[in-house]
């Protein structure tokens, strides 16, 4: 392939002159990068923005340069700084984004690709793109490329927002292997991603489309790896604790490591190894217990790299009758020695039902060693009670502690790391349709407590998972339930199809996942819906349409496994599950009525006919980077600030709740001096008197609103999510009697599991851009403005 | 009894100052500590700087290097001396040891950047052959000095002496020298380079923060107590100061952006200077001198909320200490 070669003259190296449009135009694919040149392109891109001003972009670009600049600098400079305009005016987000679509289109068309099948066969020269899906793209080029321009026609790149594009171009579009160049445009690699999945071109073109419109989305590792010579595409690994032995737990670091190796996230039990001070008969020595085990897991896991794009990332399950539990819970503490610290490693309770009632009672707790009482692990429910109670009689433990102290350890761990998260045993292995008949154990569940399935020693369980964007299924003042459907039957599709197209790095993970054929379908952007339709996320109806989108979710993907089946047969492991004894997510859960009767009855009657292609269907997994891609809330949760920084590896990005910004614009609100004071509320908008209490109460922060709202909405879904929900929980101050609380809550009304538990710095960083505070005096004038804005004479 | 009269106070109750006691409470629980840090990342990032930005980048550690020390030996000369209350003394103290935590950290990052011991001994050294630090450490010791021959704070001349000593340190050198220096790392960080650097300075950023408000309330609470220190000449000397400084580290841009780096320049640096030069006049009580707005977008990023994704980078919004027991019927 020479295209490719590097010798090529790149256009990153021109000199430009400040100030003139000198520059050489060496050939002819270059971009015109001259600041007038650039005015001109600017001024087409942002035509339909009416808020922004081009030559505000262009002369400060311009301004920033220094002599001897290239034309390249110029252009990223171009970006960036629309892209720092955006907390001023939310529209320069937009033109950001169609500017870095610019540059990156220069770059793929520099390689040589004017096309997104050149770009397949780059990359396939170049060893990026698998076989299978070069030989696809190959047969079926034309239909392919026209899918692409008519993407294009139709604005599919205008779609983005500035940090969208920024991290599909920092992370997810393929490079070359040498000069380190995208050969793919944003467009391009959504094809790629279909195109990897699909056995017809008209297949490929559908699931395409619903990608480009950003509806829905696969998890990263189906889009980092779809159609490349590595097709591991699923994104979570749960592996049941290692045997109590070296050769098993050495073989568990080598399993993680190759796992994580493809952008998997793991999650790891370790209640199986003996504790601290348990005797080892080999060496007549004794035990150092978990710590120094998972130290090395910390190390082996920070040395795998996910091919340059992220850092592996492991969470490890403890139960908490495990003697090490304390020290457990203090491997993410910042003091003490560092050969007992995992920094990296994240951490979490299994808890079985038992401790939680032994909290209520203010009984004792007893830590039994796993070598004392094997079968602790593989039980749960009351089958777990009797053996644990008759350990318990029989004095086998090796210390009791009174359940609230270790209760009250979890709490702290909680709010000083964020992690130590509380998963329920009992719950998750009661409700999962894995679960139906003895030995068939959910051990833990993964890197984000969304993932619940069963394990063994000879079975890694997999799941691959996307998520449907919620607010792109909003239409004239409602859900668009019909395009809700579409979107999740083509999505159940081809998240089946993964399971047979991907590569299982191990042989544990190869023989789970074609016998359960599990997949997680998950969401996005619910604020987008209540914020669309003026919700606050603790009003009735939010909690209504929250559990009527979960069914609905649920009820069609269903149906879509249904139909799979009745194509290709029911899961190997069908007759082992729940829905072969009849039995669907909400029959597992008292008094749950689906509102949709008669077509719950049809489908009933459709999977005693065929079976169900997947053993499980939904995980509303937490969706960090693909919302950032679609431009939306993160899967279920409120929005944490109305104006807030993310801070990712391709660099800090500010974010501002847009609709927020249209309702301050409609009331002649968005002004420098409203800006400053959210900004100094940080983020918040409940002190902008001039604001109406009920937008005020619809524009609350995850800090404030009721975490009670956020759990019972959680749980009022909880029927519909045959896996679990990344559920975080938000407490600016968190004290152990607010946490005890409220996770003893979260316990009682069901939920599976729980996720992080956000808090705030203790201290803050002084602003260094918003007026400085006004000296003491001052601050009463308006507190009391705020109070009482009428009646306050001092602020008139 | 005031906050600067002469004397061992060592009565915490009655409580005069509960401020400072909050202050002091309030640190504790956002300790952190230099292992949390992760720089494995900024490895590759320097490799892929050009000579321009290696240069700013070397410049700023070199700074970096000594910066803190410079800070805690003032502390323990002149501002632990002559602070006369122990609930401040508590929180000095505290800072004492953020301080330490501070020099801790660029040493390690020093160690970690240049593994060539005798690059790292230049830039320790950096304080006596690079003319635009030695320009900004000489400031600094002139006004360590200006306080150092205060035995007991007898007169009101003596008051003077000290409340510009403190006033330096926080608005100038802590207030000014290091938010300038901050500006470099968050440039970088805007522009996903040095991650590892910019996490760490974060924690110090926050650290710093907190330490220019108590020197801040230390004024307040004196100009509360002795209002006739704060005349005219005060202010005038404050100015006078500022606008040193504010030159300094102009200089000190100069050199640090001598290469041409895209994005920053020296005029925008000094408008970023005399914009918070301003600022700290404002939180003074004291009008401003140059009254112009900060150039800089990517420093209103650091005003706001972060949220990181947990699979990039740590989340450095914790607390450490959490109090309360277990009970099953409060609010949340």
């Amino acid at each position: 392939m020479t295209v490719m070669d590097s010798a090529i003259p790149r256009a990153q190296n021109r000199p430009v002159s400040t100030g003139s449009s000198a520059i050489v135009e060496a050939d002819a694919a270059a971009l015109p990068t001259a600041p007038e040149a650039l005015l001109d392109a600017v001024r087409a891109l942002a035509a339909d923005l009416p808020d922004t001003d081009p030559a505000r972009v262009v002369d400060r670009a311009v301004a920033g340069l220094h002599t001897g600049a290239t034309a390249a600098e110029l252009d990223a400079l171009a970006v960036r700084t629309a892209a720092e305009l955006i907390a001023q005016e939310p529209e320069y987000s937009r033109l950001a984004a169609r500017l870095l679509a610019r540059t990156i289109g220069a770059e793929v068309r520099s390689q040589g690709v004017g096309a997104f099948s050149e770009g397949i066969a780059l990359g396939h020269a170049e060893g990026l793109i698998g076989d299978t899906t070069a030989a696809f793209v190959a047969a079926h080029a034309a239909e392919l490329d026209a899918a692409v321009d008519s993407a294009l026609a139709a604005g599919a790149d205008r779609r983005f927002e500035y940090f969208g594009l920024r991290t599909v171009y920092d992370r997810y579009l393929l490079r070359h292997p040498v000069n380190r160049q995208v050969v793919e445009t944003p467009q391009y690699f959504l094809l790629r991603v279909a195109c990897g999945l699909s056995r017809t071109a008209e297949e490929a073109v559908g699931f395409y489309r619903l990608m480009s419109s950003l509806a829905y989305l696969p998890s990263s590792p189906t889009l980092f790896n779809s159609g490349t010579r590595h097709t591991q595409m699923s994104s979570c690994y749960l592996l049941d604790s290692p045997q109590d032995n070296l050769e098993s737990i050495y073989d568990m670091y080598g399993r993680i490591a190759r796992l994580s190796k493809f952008a998997g996230g793991i999650g790891v039990a370790w209640s199986r190894i003996r504790s601290r001070g348990a005797l080892i008969r080999g060496t007549n020595g004794h035990s150092n217990g978990i710590v120094p085990w998972l130290n090395t897991l910390d190390a082996s896991v920070q040395a795998v790299n996910q091919g340059g794009r992220r850092k592996g990332a492991a969470c490890v399950y403890l139960e908490p009758w495990h003697p090490d539990i304390l020290e457990f819970l203090e491997l993410r503490d910042n003091t003490g020695e560092e050969a007992r610290r995992t920094h990296n490693l994240n951490l979490a309770n299994w808890i079985p039902d038992l401790f939680m009632r032994r909290v209520d009672a203010d009984g004792v707790w007893s830590l039994f060693d796993p070598n004392e009482v094997p079968e602790l692990p593989d039980l749960w429910g009351p089958e777990f009670d009797a053996v644990y109670e008759q350990a318990e009689c029989d004095g086998r433990f090796v210390r009791q502690i009174p359940a609230r102290e270790l209760y009250a350890r979890m709490m702290r761990t909680l709010a000083q790391t964020g992690n130590g998260w509380m998963t329920f045993k009992d719950a998750a292995n009661r409700t999962c349709n894995q679960a139906a008949e003895p030995g068939n154990v959910v051990h833990l569940s993964n890197l984000c407590t969304e993932i619940l399935e069963v394990t063994s020693d000879g079975e890694t369980a997999v799941c691959n998972l996307g998520s449907v964007q919620l607010g792109a299924h909003v239409a004239d003042g409602g859900m668009d339930w019909d395009k809700l459907r579409a979107t999740v039957r083509t999505a159940v599709t081809f998240l089946d199809r993964v399971i047979d197209i991907n590569y299982y790095p191990t042989g544990q993970a190869a023989a789970s996942n074609p016998r359960w054929r599990p997949v997680g379908l998950g969401v996005m952007g619910l604020q987008d819906v209540f914020f669309s339709l003026g919700l606050p996320f603790d009003a009735p109806e939010a909690r209504e349409l929250s559990t009527r989108i979960a069914e609905e979710i649920y009820l069609t993907a269903l149906e879509t496994s249904c139909d799979l089946a009745a194509e290709a047969g029911p899961h190997p492991a069908y007759e082992e599950t729940h829905a072969a004894r009849g039995r669907l997510q909400p029959d597992l859960w008292d008094g749950v009525t689906p509102t949709q009767t008669k077509r719950w009855d049809a489908l009933r009657d459709r999977v005693a006919a065929h079976g169900l292609r997947n053993s499980l269907l939904i995980a509303v997994a937490p969706t960090a980077t693909i919302a950032s891609i679609a431009g939306a809330y993160e899967c279920i949760e409120p929005q944490v600030s109305n104006l807030f920084k993310r801070e990712t590896l391709s660099g800090e990005f500010l974010q501002i709740n847009t609709y927020l910004v249209r309702e301050l614009k409609a009331r002649g609100l968005w002004t420098a001096a409203v800006r400053d004071r959210i900004k100094r509320a940080e983020g918040s908008v409940q002190d902008i008197v001039e604001l109406p209490e009920d937008v005020r109460r619809l524009y609350r922060t995850a800090w404030e609103l009721p975490q009670r709202a956020l759990i019972d909405l959680a749980a009022a879904r909880s029927p519909y999510i045959d896996q679990s929900q990344s559920l975080n929980l938000f407490m600016a101050d968190p004290t152990i009697g607010k946490l005890s609380s409220m996770y003893r809550y979260a316990w009682s009304t069901g939920l599976k599991t729980t996720y992080y538990l956000r808090s705030r710095p203790a201290t803050r960083i002084q602003q260094a851009t918003v007026a400085a505070a006004p000296a003491v005096a001052d601050e009463e004038a308006i507190a009391c403005s705020l109070e009482n804005p009428e009646a306050c004479e001092a602020c008139q | 009894m005031r906050l600067l009269d002469p004397g061992m106070n060592l009565t915490l109750r009655p409580m005069r100052y509960p401020d400072f006691y909050e202050k002091y409470r309030a640190a504790i629980r956002n300790t952190w500590t230099v292992e949390e840090v992760d720089l494995h990342s900024d490895l590759p990032d320097l490799d892929k700087l050009g000579p321009a930005e290696r240069h700013l980048v070397q410049r700023l550690v070199a700074f970096f290097a000594t910066g803190d020390t410079i800070v805690a030996n003032n502390l323990v000369l002149n501002l632990y001396r002559h602070i006369n209350a122990p609930e401040a003394r508590l929180y000095l103290s505290r800072q004492l040891f953020e301080e330490a935590v501070h020099v801790q950290f660029y040493l390690t990052l020093l160690d970690t950047y240049l593994p060539d011991p005798d690059e790292r001994a230049k830039a320790f050294a950096a304080v006596e052959h690079i003319p635009s630090i030695r320009r900004k450490a000489e400031f600094c010791f002139r006004w360590i000095d200006s306080a150092m021959g205060l035995e007991r704070l007898e007169t009101r001349d003596d008051r003077r002496q000290f409340l510009l000593n403190l006033i330096c340190f926080a608005a100038c050198i802590e207030g000014l020298f290091f938010y300038g220096a901050f500006a470099y790392v968050y440039f970088l960080r805007s522009r996903g380079l040095l991650n590892g650097l910019a996490s760490g300075t974060n924690w110090v950023f926050r650290d710093e923060s907190a330490h220019m408000d108590f020197a801040f309330q230390v004024v307040e609470t004196v100009r509360a107590e002795e209002p006739d220190l704060f005349d005219d000449e005060l202010a005038e000397d404050v100015r006078r100061m500022l606008a040193e400084a504010v030159e300094a580290e102009t200089a000190f841009a100069e050199d640090l952006l001598a290469g041409g780096v895209a994005g920053m320049t020296v005029a925008d640096m000094r408008t970023y200077l005399q914009h918070v030069a301003d600022r700290r006049l404002a939180q003074l009580g004291m009008a401003p001198m140059y009254g112009v707005a900060n150039p800089f977008a990517f420093m209103e990023l650091q005003d706001v909320q972060e949220l990181a994704n947990f699979f990039e980078r740590r989340v450095s919004a914790y607390q450490v200490a959490v109090t309360g027991s277990v009970s099953f019927d409060e609010d949340f």
